[in-house]
């Protein structure tokens, strides 16, 4: 495949009119979400994925990654401004980037992470451009076998997103493979968990679901907490050249480790961050200036952090595996679309695939033009009060559940959902795994209902061809790993926050 | 309880999954597998899981703190807000419903004054309409008043 004139091609979408408008537009709408205090990047994407449905496939998934890029740079400013980390791989950058806030550096802290998670995006995404066709040729090669072990290999991921406990995130998971099987069988097409009731027949709706549990809980969650923001006046981001060169081995090793663990499907942001800070603290000359505003604990993180976003959209698009939960809510974005996340995509979608992929570089230049000058804005949306933000998302949340298929009934779902996400997050039950599961469940049955009827109903057949024994040897292999790096983490994160948290 | 409620799902999952297993054996005849196959393996598995999650694992030391007072009043005038705006949206129609609610949801979130609260929801009416009318072209309920 040749990939420069197919990116060429790509830019020459992506830079149209309307694809140019929905990244700028996305960069925007993602920041503005994501700076208000403690709505991570899954909220915003929950938020404002119904937005996008109206639009065609490419500039929605446009906007949707742009939304993604922006809501994560904006959750690293309400981690320096206001020490409220929108996602646990906000955490590390709280640790010094606060301190430096309070320092009066919080505008060289806001550059750093703008500069930093430029550069890893940008590495990202090269690393996507010149890797995901070559993956996505390899698995060309698969039979629905071997598609059923790459969502076995997918379902590794639910070890990393389910921090606190493991029978937890498989008891979330098998909920949402539960939730998947609602509506019309795809052998016979005969109804299934509808109880001869009507609304049921069409399933459960992944946006009103996406809704409930990722943005009507956290308004919830947001006003039992009273949130209220304050925020120090911003008066210069662009870091001295003195700090750019304290900061820039730091961006070089976190974009380094939080690309490489990024590859790995079951590997998180929440995970990478983590380690790059600690290496980073680990090789520092002086390690006790960790915690109390050193340049180099928010530059590190915030690079990791940006890189493993990136490096997620290569098992992303190449083999449809989502490596995070936001990335999962992006999976959702595509299948809504009838796109199918995948080796196939590369074939039967070129000029979609290129065209978004040439737009995560346009997205990222987006953020940092548009990001640095208008930082003082940014901060300015962190004081509006929740009182006025709440009722905002609720409304905008409601509608958008309804205005996917015009229906009451999915605003009903995502009010039940809404309260059951309010309820699994206080008793700490990991959502993501849940989504996870709803998205990849009719993939998972339509692969081994296949696989199976090949063979006659024999399990068999996935140890007796390589490719999808390679596949599920791989997955009990990254699972097992995954476990290492998942209590790792947990116990940073209990360490810093005293808490435990979703990845 | 949660370990419960998974035992409960994965057993009607099962009771499901065994319903279609009859159904295919009579409809389709030869196929290994079909319809039942998954809900009856996610069915076994939820069971598996309620028990573990119910008897076998350490019970749980987490103490989950819920709000009282205040922030309690607020949530359940929020949550029963937008039970309302569910009822009434398909009648109302969306400008005086949503008008109608917003202006609830800013007085009980914000606890602003209602005079504050009228300005608030006017404009939050206007602003959702202009974007998803508008700009969205979404057709939204306009109910009994037209609008």
């Amino acid at each position: 495949m040749d990939v420069l004139p197919q990116l060429a091609h790509g830019f020459g979408a992506a830079l149209s009119p309307t694809n140019l408008l929905m990244a700028v537009v996305g960069s925007l709408l993602g920041t503005l979400v994501g700076v208000l205090p403690g709505l991570g990047p899954t909220a915003a994407i929950a938020i404002l994925f119904p937005l996008t449905t109206v639009l065609p496939p490419v500039p929605a998934i446009i906007m949707l990654a742009a939304i993604y890029y922006g809501a994560m740079y904006g959750g690293s400013t309400t981690a320096i401004l206001l020490n409220i980390p929108g996602e646990v791989a906000s955490v590390p950058t709280c640790l010094d980037g606060y301190p430096m806030a309070r320092q009066g550096r919080g505008g060289v802290a806001l550059g750093i992470s703008a500069i930093g998670s430029f550069f890893a995006g940008m590495l990202g995404v090269t690393a996507l451009t010149f890797f995901a066709p070559f993956l996505a040729d390899q698995a060309l090669r698969f039979g629905p076998p071997e598609y059923f072990g790459l969502m076995v290999l997918a379902f590794t991921v639910v070890a990393s997103l389910s921090s606190a406990s493991l029978v937890k995130g498989f008891a979330m998971a098998a909920l949402g493979y539960f939730l998947s099987l609602i509506g019309l069988g795809p052998s016979t097409a005969e109804p299934r968990f509808t109880f001869g009731w009507t609304p049921l027949m069409s399933g459960v709706e992944l946006i009103a679901l996406v809704v409930g549990l990722f943005a009507l809980s956290e308004v919830f969650l947001g006003l039992e907490q009273s949130r209220v923001a304050i925020a120090e006046k911003i008066t210069n981001v662009f870091p001295r050249w003195a700090d750019l060169k304290e900061a820039f081995p730091a961006i070089l090793r976190g974009t380094g480790i939080g690309f490489f663990l990024g590859l790995l499907p079951g590997c998180a942001p929440g995970v990478t961050v983590f380690m790059a800070y600690d290496a980073e603290r680990r090789i520092a000359k002086h390690p006790e200036r960790f915690g109390r505003g050193a340049i180099e604990g928010v530059a590190s993180p915030e690079s990791a952090n940006n890189a493993t976003s990136s490096a997620g959209f290569i098992p992303l698009l190449a083999l449809g595996i989502p490596a995070s939960a936001p990335l999962a809510v992006l999976l959702g974005g595509l299948l809504v679309y009838g796109l199918q996340p995948g080796p196939l995509l590369f074939q039967k979608n070129p000029d979609f695939v290129w065209t978004v992929i040439a737009s995560l570089y346009i997205g990222n230049i987006v953020l940092l033009i548009l990001n640095l000058p208008l930082i003082g804005m940014w901060v300015w949306l962190t004081r509006i009060p929740y009182g006025i933000l709440g009722p905002l998302i609720l409304l905008l949340s409601v509608l958008g559940a309804y205005s996917v298929r015009n229906s009451m009934f999915d605003v009903a779902v995502s009010l039940v959902f809404g309260a059951i996400g309010y309820f699994l997050r206080k008793y700490q039950w990991p959502l993501a795994p849940l989504l996870l599961a709803f998205i990849l469940g009719p993939l998972l049955e339509k692969y081994m209902i296949q696989s199976l009827s090949m063979s006659g109903g024999s399990p068999l057949i996935f140890f007796q061809r390589w490719l999808s024994l390679v596949l599920i040897v791989g997955a009990a292999l990254l699972f097992l790993a995954s476990l290492v790096l998942v209590r790792y983490t947990g116990r940073r994160v209990k360490e810093e926050t005293a808490e435990e948290l979703a990845l | 309880m949660v370990g419960g409620g998974l035992i409960v799902l994965g057993s009607l999952s099962l009771g499901e999954g065994w319903r279609l297993y009859g159904l295919r054996t009579q409809m389709v005849a030869g196929a290994v597998v079909g319809d039942d196959t998954f809900p009856l393996i996610v069915g076994a598995s939820m069971v598996a899981l309620g028990v573990l999650a119910a008897f076998v694992t350490a019970p749980a030391t987490l103490r989950v703190v819920f709000p009282y007072g205040e922030p309690r009043g607020r949530m359940l005038v929020t949550g029963a807000l937008l039970v309302v705006y569910w009822l009434v949206l398909p009648y109302a129609g969306y400008t005086a419903s949503t008008a109608l609610v917003s202006i609830g949801l800013f007085g009980a979130m914000g606890g602003y004054r209602w005079p504050i609260s009228v300005l608030l929801g006017a404009a939050t009416t206007g602003l959702l309409y202009l974007m998803f009318r508008v700009w969205l072209v979404e057709p939204l309920p306009t109910g009994w008043l037209g609008f």
